[in-house]
């Protein structure tokens, strides 16, 4: 049973939370000045004994400001659950007082970094849908009250069903061990994560590069330059020697990537609730509400499917304007036929929607593919042959042209839309595939949308609004799509049912 | 699949609704405001013509106030036919509204999806006692209806209309 007045009273965090926050505290000012402490280690034989005495003394009051700051902190936070709300007081000189019904909680998170991992605490966050003011997290709790307060939050919510469910030890539906997350690991889309990699380097260098100019070192990528072009032979192993550097760095990166994000995945089912764990040095553990889920999407690319292995986005209502998406689309990696459809039968999307009529876009959507990456091309060309005035370049074309015509094929091919009385099932992807399922009463608004060419044509676009983002089927034929428009419209007004 | 045949039958039909125009001052407050933005930008290339002497030399000026012109004169064209697109409806459970020239669009929101209800007046639309609402639906809040340029009494009877249906 959960004692209800431990929260009754204000309580504060656990006092090993100091140290969480005085960490944190300490990270934001590192962040801001890591530049700065660079050139003092690089300059460090040019100070002045008699100023490395202020220096120090001044990062010593820093550091002891910080320390009384995160003191400060600790002392006024305080949480209290009183009639069916959330009460939080927080704020050293400015006061904050935050209260929020219970109804309107959506999720309640655990999480632990490096340092909560250390000391063995809590990261204990409450997620609502509505503004962003309302996102609070509770920085340190000991394990049994991070507990105890989650259930505090949810017992009262579920008052009103009395039947209590016992509480038994849950097998984990899905758990994927190193070995599995290596193998998943391969068979991530390694350009992406490249490309996520090679942006985070170079946003790093520039930095860099900003505080050190003038300095006067040449680059890695000024010495290839060197490199007589006339030979040939040189040019293609230096080509080729590059690519496999660029693929092997994008392998890795896929697989730091995996191994931190979803390092010792485990996947419980509960009554109404996935509960996810996952991460390495940030340990999340995410409960989600059945209710609350909007969608799922199912994705797979060829290699993938070889190995029977897909993943699974979660979709749940994004707060407000907050645009850390993200965080919000919860993934797992590395399932299996069968857990898919364990997933899918609980979440009520029923298998036979897979068997349903195939409806794929109208011609006319594949037509301006074709036109727009036509049209896309020529432009590249233009540019090269006005500005750049180096045909050359136009060789580029035998391999742009290619790539650009199997995309469209591919995505051409990949898009469909398949439904039932009660869901909906998009496809979409080029290399990956991509089959998204959606219930219809979860849409909140229904949106046609039909250019002057698809008048034309008597197609249009269907977009449907949920909670958690919009989901566009393209060039829908007029009279369908008036019907589904209808018939949605028609399911969502006659849901009772909540949906968020 | 199918819809099996009754079921379509029944089903009220969003193409058979009688949609309703938006109030005709609205045209008015949407014309003074291009006009507005116009003669300022108009007048900041004639300023820096005057004043600045690389600008003034430059050779295709006189283009540039042409296409300035017609562009001016499309935009005028755009909302004065789009204007008459711009139209909204009001069933029993949902709210429409549709506009739209050369792409078109129509939105249904239905009550029970709806968070609240805003009304908003601009300064000039305020002249005309005109108004614009503001439908708000939970979550990922890009896509939500707006319709504007109604008169404020009906702005307010159907904020008070949505209002009863959610609540009541």
């Amino acid at each position: 049973m959960v004692n209800d007045s431990l929260f009754s009273e204000f309580s504060k965090q656990a006092s090993k939370g100091i140290l969480v926050i005085y960490a944190k505290l300490l990270f934001k000012a590192f962040k801001a000045t890591w530049i700065l402490l660079i050139i003092f280690i690089q300059r460090f034989s040019k100070f002045s004994e008699e100023s490395l005495v202020y220096i120090y003394v001044a990062i010593g009051v820093f550091l002891a400001f910080f320390l009384v700051r995160a003191y400060l902190t600790y002392k006024n936070f305080l949480f209290k659950i009183e009639g069916g709300q959330f009460v939080l007081k927080e704020g050293v000189l400015k006061k904050k007082n935050t209260s929020i019904s219970f109804d309107r909680i959506q999720n309640i998170n655990f999480k632990q970094n490096l340092i909560q991992q250390l000391i063995n605490v809590y990261e204990v966050s409450i997620e609502t849908a509505g503004s962003k003011d309302t996102e609070i997290s509770i920085k340190a709790l000991t394990f049994e009250k991070a507990q105890a307060l989650k259930k505090a939050l949810t017992f009262i919510e579920k008052k009103t069903a009395p039947l209590e469910v016992a509480e038994e030890q849950h097998k984990p539906l899905l758990q994927i061990g190193f070995i599995e997350l290596f193998k998943v690991s391969l068979t991530e889309n390694h350009l992406q994560n490249l490309l996520v990699f090679l942006a985070l380097v170079f946003g790093a260098l520039q930095q860099l590069n900003d505080v050190f100019k003038g300095i006067g070192k040449d680059d890695v990528l000024g010495n290839y330059t060197d490199v007589n072009p006339t030979d040939v032979f040189n040019s293609i192993l230096i080509f080729v020697v590059l690519i496999l550097i660029l693929f092997i760095v994008g392998v890795l990166s896929s697989f730091v990537r995996i191994l931190l994000f979803h390092f010792n995945l485990t996947l419980v089912i509960k009554d109404k609730s996935f509960e996810i764990t996952q991460g390495l040095l940030t340990k999340k553990s995410i409960v989600l509400n059945k209710g609350k889920v909007q969608s799922i999407t199912i994705s797979t690319n060829p290699i993938k499917k070889k190995l029977g292995i897909s993943f699974v986005t979660f979709k749940q209502a994004v707060s407000g304007k907050v645009k850390k998406q993200q965080h919000k689309l919860i993934r797992i990696i590395g399932c299996k036929i069968e857990q898919i459809n364990t997933i899918k039968d609980l979440l009520y999307v029923t298998s036979a929607i897979d068997a349903e009529t195939r409806y794929v876009p109208n011609d006319y959507y594949v037509q301006r593919m074709y036109f727009r990456s036509a049209f896309g091309i020529l432009i590249l060309n233009g540019i090269i042959l006005f500005l750049i005035n180096d045909v050359t370049w136009l060789w580029g074309n035998l391999f742009v042209l290619p790539v650009t015509l199997l995309c469209v094929h591919l995505k051409y091919k990949k898009a469909f839309y398949q439904f039932n009385k009660e869901l909906l099932l998009v496809g979409k992807g080029r290399v990956e595939t991509h089959r998204t399922y959606l219930p219809f009463f979860k849409v909140q608004n229904i949106k046609l949308k039909q250019t002057f060419f698809q008048k034309r044509r008597k197609v249009v676009n269907l977009v449907l609004q949920t909670a958690s983002g919009k989901i566009t089927i393209p060039c829908v034929e007029e009279n369908r799509a008036t019907t589904l428009y209808n018939y949605i419209l028609y399911k969502v007004e006659s849901n009772k049912e909540s949906w968020m | 699949m199918g819809f099996s045949n009754i079921e379509i039958l029944q089903l009220p039909d969003i193409s058979k609704v009688v949609f309703k125009r938006i109030h005709k001052d609205y045209l008015k407050v949407v014309l003074f405001s291009v006009l507005t933005l116009f003669s300022i930008l108009f007048l900041a290339v004639f300023l820096l013509e005057r004043n600045v002497e690389e600008i003034g030399d430059f050779p295709y000026i006189n283009y540039l106030y042409l296409i300035f012109i017609v562009l001016f004169i499309v935009v005028i064209m755009a909302f004065v036919i789009g204007f008459s697109r711009r139209k909204y409806a009001l069933r029993e459970k949902d709210v429409t509204y549709k506009s739209g020239v050369l792409i078109r669009k129509i939105t249904t929101v239905p009550f029970s999806r709806i968070q609240h209800v805003e009304i908003s007046e601009a300064p000039i639309s305020r002249i005309f006692k005109l108004a614009s609402l503001n439908v708000f639906t939970a979550g990922d809040s890009s896509n939500d209806l707006v319709i504007k340029g109604i008169k404020k009494e009906e702005a307010l009877k159907i904020k008070e209309f949505i209002n009863q249906q959610i609540h009541g």
